[in-house]
């Protein structure tokens, strides 16, 4: 320390770390620097004895259980879409030569109390009980609309302004029932409350092509990958971009301070009684708490198990989507299982979680309906977390505060907040558009 | 002509800054060194084919990219790895008794399988500075060393000159095969993401 930076980032949760093998890339010089001796932040992977650790406080997990370091538990459970915005950003900045992923082998929603699979093809379509004959014909005519709608081409919009008419119109135009509009909004398009209905059409079927497009993607059972050893590969992975292009990584740095001058603004970083100068200072909102504002909660259950999550097909990664009417909640619920199939657990042990929008303080009582559909727990840990905003004027005070990771079941989100606070502290936009059809491209050669 | 079996076998580099990591790795893969000491940038990994009796692999070396000067490498970099390699600058006493703590740190993290007979191998760097007068690691020392630690193999190299660098990862290369062997990894069947096939360092010696 003692230096001086451009930018210095504080904790290595994965959006920090991908700004940090961003800002690394343009040639920024950073210093990334976290509390814990290990990657991750929030959004790290813990093995058993940090598990038992964080959850039990002591640091004696059951032996039957096998080896610590066999276990990468994911603290923020999410999947990644195979053709969403994480993928990109993994492909622009060529972190994918670090990293395996596999396809996850089903994607399930929960209706009237049974678990059913989302259809992944045209036949397991007509066959699934989701939807009776005639609405399957309808919802078919719905889905050619998305799949053959192009934002610059207005022939394909049949007269529709998405940007206008709302989601419900939409819906409403093509006469589907309830229960299929609960399906394609929460399943699919992968909202996590009712509300996306009342707002323009657009993004519902952005969500719901890029849904068919991750399908399509590696024809797995769902539209989803993931990591080899859980996600906390990720972070590890944006982390070793910055170091190669000349990022300093310091972990195990307590009480990292941000000094600022007279004038509110940022002028560096104390740790340890050595001080490092800076520009800006981007970190997670543990960092700064002072600067953000609580915005929810979410409430998890962690749980190894010995056996896939029942009537998933023996899945040995699955996602079961628990939709907010089913429940007679505001939010979905969202069952995660993966398994040592990822390396993530010993052999023959799965990890489930359940997980939701906090809406009350008993995460037991709360996530009830979903660790009901798990089946025999080997062992089970609950938390609540608080999701934080920042409220800082960025360009008086010099700092770039990241939201908290939320309760959906993709990085989406993530990597929008990403795509934002690069544009805020470079001034540049981050354009991830064309690598993928490069990819496309060279996939075809 | 035998059938060649291609085979990617995964080798780390530990040691303190500054003792030529980066050099070593780029004298053995490309030929080059560079007396521009920066804290390791822009290296990252490199991979050599070999040649091995009948049977032909790629040798991935992995650098830590600079992320050793705080301690700071993560699970993710030692995860796999089927030889270590461990280096120390011969006229630094301090970056020769670091090797120990590089050792354990290691297999800490790499949690492998068989402990004791994991392949290691010592390179004690930069035998040319000032012809030697500066050196403060003897030879008898590091050997000794080697020995306690379950006989290491040991070579003395100077990346620079070029010096012992090319035996040194001959060695290294067999160890990291024979292990390759014996572990038989469960590799799930992946999948590829970006398509996107990392420019290899063609340096295959038939």
């Amino acid at each position: 320390m003692d230096e001086e930076y451009d930018v210095i980032v504080l904790g290595t949760g994965l959006k920090e770390c991908i700004l940090s093998g961003l800002l690394s890339v343009d040639g920024l010089k950073v210093l990334h620097m976290d509390r814990n001796d290990y990657y991750g932040g929030a959004s790290t992977s813990l093995n058993l004895t940090q598990l038992w650790k964080r959850f039990r406080g002591d640091d004696t997990p059951s032996e039957n259980l096998g080896s610590s370091r066999e276990y990468n538990v994911d603290m923020i459970p999410k999947f990644m879409m195979a053709n969403g915005a994480l993928v990109r950003v993994l492909i622009h900045t060529d972190v994918t030569k670090y990293l395996n992923f596999k396809a996850v082998d089903g994607s399930f929603v929960y209706n009237k109390g049974k678990i059913y699979k989302v259809p992944a093809t045209d036949v397991e379509a007509l066959k699934s009980p989701l939807m009776g004959l005639f609405e399957k014909r309808r919802a078919r005519k719905f889905f050619i609309y998305v799949q053959d709608y192009e934002t610059n081409d207005p022939k394909s919009h049949e007269g529709l302004d998405l940007n206008q008419v709302t989601a419900r119109q939409l819906i409403s135009k093509y006469g589907l029932e309830d229960d299929t509009v609960d399906f394609i909004g929460h399943a699919l398009a992968l909202h996590r409350d009712d509300s996306y209905l009342d707002e323009p059409a657009k993004d519902f079927v952005d969500r719901v092509k890029i849904y068919a497009e991750s399908l399509a993607r590696f024809q797995g059972g769902s539209p989803y990958i993931y990591p080899l050893y859980g996600l906390g590969e990720l972070p590890q992975a944006f982390a070793r971009l910055s170091a190669v292009y000349g990022g300093t990584y310091m972990l195990n740095k307590p009480e990292c301070k941000v000094e600022f001058d007279d004038n509110g603004k940022a002028i560096g970083v104390t740790s340890e009684g050595e001080t490092a100068k800076c520009k800006k200072v981007v970190c997670d909102p543990s960092y700064l708490s002072d600067k953000v504002q609580k915005v929810g909660k979410v409430a998890r259950a962690i749980c190894i198990m010995s056996h896939p999550i029942p009537d998933t097909n023996d899945s040995h990664s699955a996602q079961v989507i628990l939709p907010q009417k089913q429940l007679g909640r505001k939010s979905d619920m969202y069952l995660f299982c993966c398994s040592y199939a990822h390396n993530v657990a010993a052999k023959g042990k799965y990890i489930a979680f359940v997980t939701t929008e906090a809406e009350t303080d008993q995460p037991e009582v709360e996530l009830k309906p979903g660790i009901d559909l798990l089946g025999p727990v080997d062992e089970i840990f609950y938390d609540i977390y608080d999701r934080f905003e920042p409220c800082n004027d960025h360009e008086a005070d010099g700092c770039f505060i990241s939201t908290s990771y939320d309760a959906t079941t993709h990085f989406e989100t993530t990597v929008k907040d990403v795509v934002e606070l690069y544009s805020k502290i470079t001034g540049k936009v981050l354009d991830l558009s064309v690598d993928l059809s490069a990819a496309s491209a060279a996939t075809e050669e | 002509m035998p059938s060649r079996r291609r085979t990617l076998l995964k080798v780390i580099i530990l040691g303190d800054s500054g003792v030529g990591k980066t050099s070593l790795m780029n004298q053995y893969v490309n030929k080059k060194f560079s007396n521009q000491y920066k804290a390791t940038i822009g290296a990252d990994f490199l991979t050599k084919e070999v040649q091995f009796e009948d049977r032909l692999f790629t040798l991935q070396i992995w650098d830590t990219a600079g992320q050793e000067r705080f301690q700071s490498l993560g699970v993710a970099f030692y995860r796999g790895a089927d030889c270590c390699v461990l280096v120390y600058d011969v006229n630094s006493m301090k970056s020769f008794d670091n090797l120990n703590n590089w050792r354990e740190e290691f297999l800490i993290q790499a949690s492998p399988s068989d402990p004791e007979n994991f392949p290691f191998v010592v390179i004690g760097n930069k035998i040319d500075i000032d012809g030697g007068n500066s050196r403060v690691v003897s030879e008898k020392k590091a050997r000794a060393w080697c020995a306690s630690k379950g006989n290491i193999p040991y070579f003395e190299t100077s990346a620079k000159e070029g010096l012992n660098v090319e035996e040194a990862f001959q060695c290294i290369a067999k160890n990291a095969l024979k292990s390759g062997e014996e572990e038989e990894l469960y590799l799930p069947d992946t999948i590829d993401v970006g398509n996107s096939s990392q420019p290899r360092a063609t340096g295959c010696e038939c």
